[in-house]
């Protein structure tokens, strides 16, 4: 098969037949259900990186340069490749069930934001790899912020309503689901510092692009406050007496859930975000 | 062929009966299969002795040879010296395709007092594995008890009958501490009480490995004998609240016809110990805790007996619902079994009887040949394929009927007819 010939669409499929089966267990035991959402996941993933790397070779870009179009599938990338690492540690945890209606969201929102590459990052390569590269993983360290404090809400309504697990659920505990939520988003602020401040770097660079990035611009302002509300919670959760809980997930949970919202819808509603023509 | 079974279990005698027949070491064990051996030398044993059920199976070969049902109960009587009219009617029989399917219950634990429990499996296995070290085992046993654990497996595979927890104490460490705790080696276990339920649920905790186990007793007496036990230290009754604002589990279980931890009592050790999260399991009934310590904050995780037992409930009407299930699997493994076991029985008089039509054929067409030694060799083997045909036909009668037969246990009967009619001898 050519690289060429593979859409967006067959990844798309793939990630959905994988959700899927993650949800046949809730109804049914079914002893492959698990494998097969696996296997299904791990298609989608070939089919991506073949989807990307022929994206890539078109444009004479790296993925994280090219395009809006091309960020949020690395995005949804790096956020299936560690889902299948951790279902291949522990493959009693529902984690498909969290991570792959958001993983389908991410693909879709790629459909809708501009596929043409962004000069402006290409000029300043290496500057610009840095840029997005910090954005990106900052941006998964937010998505799973936002899947781990989700799974500690459900966990924790659970506990409280005193009701037993259900087959085909089972979900990391509240220590531990505390404890990565933490991390995710005490490791992706300083990701996102360094993305943010690269990419004002790069503004004052001199250049000749007509892609040139505006600092006043609607986008880059909206992109300036989600970043500060995730610095205000860097902060609480550094100096909080008690780093851990409910609070801290419903604040996690909003914070990042907005984050994502807001960048994705900005991006979809732009044509392309702050690398926008728009 | 047979396969039989003399037992008693959970639901046919008291416990006392089954203390009383119980084969309760390795070195009984052994000593009852060579007692069986000594008396009923043509048949494989195999015992199956837990807590729950004393079970004998017995196969032999020929089903004339079979010990009666009276001979092993007498069997039981003599080995623990008990009068046999004591005995007798507490020990039950299956035989034959019975036989089979109890064992195919009581190894899926479809026989088990608590439906679905896993330790039966190994505990079938490990009796195999003893009836092997006796040398009582044969190969009727060996195909009886190998295809026993794959009907086990297959349930377990193929329906929720294990799933769930069913016990109180398994329910709370299982289903609700290990959902709020990683791990357990770092957290201490305050246990309030000394009754059997705490004595229970930190078997379960000392399982995951629990790190400090503090016990707060009125008596000390007691105190000391739980925390002897599970290597704990005793605090007395008075530094109650200290010990509840450390706690990161709390186990109680008082007796107390009064709740011991009032809300305000429990705000107070709250506030010492900061907002961290606190798994209570309040054993106790009257309950030891007011209910309302649940709703100080989002930390608290409180559980009661009832709340408990609605998912130990819950879990075990799941595990009801599969029943049936599990049961269509073991009629059809035991229809399989009890078939193949039949026509095992059957295959040597097939062998014989198509080796005795077979060598008349061979020995007309040799003198046949003979009368006509100018047929070309490609004439001679169209004759010899069409004799092998007519042979084949005229076998299959009887060997479909003989294997229709044998679906329902060895057909002694048509096999004498076959030998005598074809004289075959024995």
């Amino acid at each position: 098969m050519r690289l060429e010939n593979v859409t967006l669409f067959c990844f798309f499929a793939s990630y959905l037949v994988a959700l899927g089966f993650e949800a046949v267990p809730l109804l049914k035991k079914l002893k492959w259900s698990h494998w097969a959402a696996l296997f299904s996941a791990a298609a989608g993933l070939v089919a991506q990186t073949a989807y990307l790397m022929a994206r890539s070779r078109d444009t004479a870009l790296p993925p994280l340069l090219n395009s809006t179009h091309d960020w949020l599938l690395v995005l949804a990338w790096l956020i299936v490749l560690l889902y299948l690492v951790v279902e291949l540690a522990d493959r009693r945890i529902a984690l498909g069930l969290f991570v792959l209606p958001l993983v389908l969201a991410l693909v879709g929102a790629s459909r809708l934001v501009s596929d043409v590459h962004n000069p402006s990052l290409g000029e300043s390569r290496n500057l610009g790899m840095f840029h997005a590269a910090m954005l990106v993983l900052g941006m998964a360290g937010v998505f799973i912020g936002f899947v781990m404090s989700l799974m500690y809400l459900v966990q924790h309504r659970r506990l409280k309503s005193k009701r037993g697990e259900l087959p085909g659920l089972h979900m990391l505990s509240l220590e531990t689901l505390g404890r990565v939520n933490w991390w995710a988003v005490v490791l992706s602020v300083p990701l996102l510092t360094a993305g943010m401040a690269t990419g004002v770097w790069l503004t004052f660079l001199p250049h000749e692009s007509t892609g040139a990035i505006e600092l006043r611009r609607f986008e880059f302002l909206i992109s300036g406050l989600l970043w500060l509300t995730m610095v205000a919670l860097f902060f609480w959760l550094l100096t909080s007496r008690r780093p851990g809980g409910r609070v801290v997930a419903w604040r996690t949970m909003w914070a990042c859930g907005f984050m994502l919202v807001t960048l994705v819808l900005l991006q979809v509603l732009s044509g392309g975000g702050i690398h926008g023509t728009g | 062929m047979n396969v039989q079974v003399v037992y008693c279990n959970h639901q046919t005698a008291d416990l006392a009966v089954r203390e009383r027949l119980a084969f309760s070491s390795e070195d009984i064990v052994l000593r009852a299969y060579d007692e069986l051996r000594n008396r009923f030398p043509d048949s494989e044993h195999v015992l199956v002795s837990t807590c729950n059920r004393v079970e004998l199976y017995s196969a032999q070969q020929q089903a004339e040879r079979s010990p009666s049902h009276i001979e092993l109960a007498r069997f039981f009587s003599e080995f623990h010296s008990l009068p046999l009219d004591d005995i007798f009617s507490d020990l039950l029989e299956e035989t034959g395709a019975q036989a089979v399917r109890h064992l195919f219950e009581v190894a899926a634990s479809i026989d088990s007092m608590v439906l679905g429990e896993n330790q039966i499996v190994s505990q079938v296995k490990e009796a195999y594995e003893l009836a092997r070290r006796g040398n009582a085992n044969g190969p009727l046993t060996n195909a009886l008890f190998q295809r026993a654990l794959a009907v086990s497996a297959r349930v377990r595979t193929e329906t929720k009958l294990s799933e769930g927890r069913v016990s109180i104490a398994s329910v709370a460490v299982g289903d609700f501490g290990r959902s709020i705790f990683e791990r357990f080696d770092d957290k201490t276990v305050l246990v309030i009480g000394a009754g059997d339920m705490a004595d229970e649920t930190l078997r379960y905790l000392q399982n995951e490995g629990v790190g400090k186990i503090v016990v707060c007793n009125r008596t000390a007496e007691r105190a000391e004998r739980l925390a002897g036990e599970f290597g704990g230290t005793v605090r007395p009754w008075e530094q109650l609240d200290i010990c509840l604002a450390d706690a990161d589990l709390i186990v109680s279980a008082t007796g107390a016809s009064e709740p011991v931890v009032s809300i305000e009592r429990f705000q107070r050790a709250r506030a010492k110990s900061g907002a961290k999260p606190v798994f209570i399991l309040d054993l106790g009934a009257p309950r030891d805790f007011q209910p309302g310590v649940g709703h100080i904050d989002d930390g608290v995780f409180l559980y009661d007996i009832d709340d408990l037992e609605a998912t130990c409930r819950k879990n075990r009407e799941a595990r009801a619902t599969e029943i049936e299930r599990a049961h269509a699997i073991i009629e059809q493994e035991t229809a399989r079994f009890v078939h193949e076991l039949h026509h095992k029985a059957t295959g040597p008089i097939i062998g014989r009887l198509r080796d005795h039509w077979h060598e008349i054929s061979a020995a007309e067409l040799e003198i046949l040949f003979r009368k006509m030694s100018h047929l070309p060799d490609e004439d001679r083997r169209a004759i010899e394929r069409t004799i092998e045909r007519i042979v084949n036909k005229l076998l299959h009668p009887p060997l479909e009927t003989l294997r229709e037969e044998s679906r329902e246990g060895t057909p002694h009967g048509l096999l004498d007819a076959i030998r005598r009619l074809f004289h075959l001898g024995e």
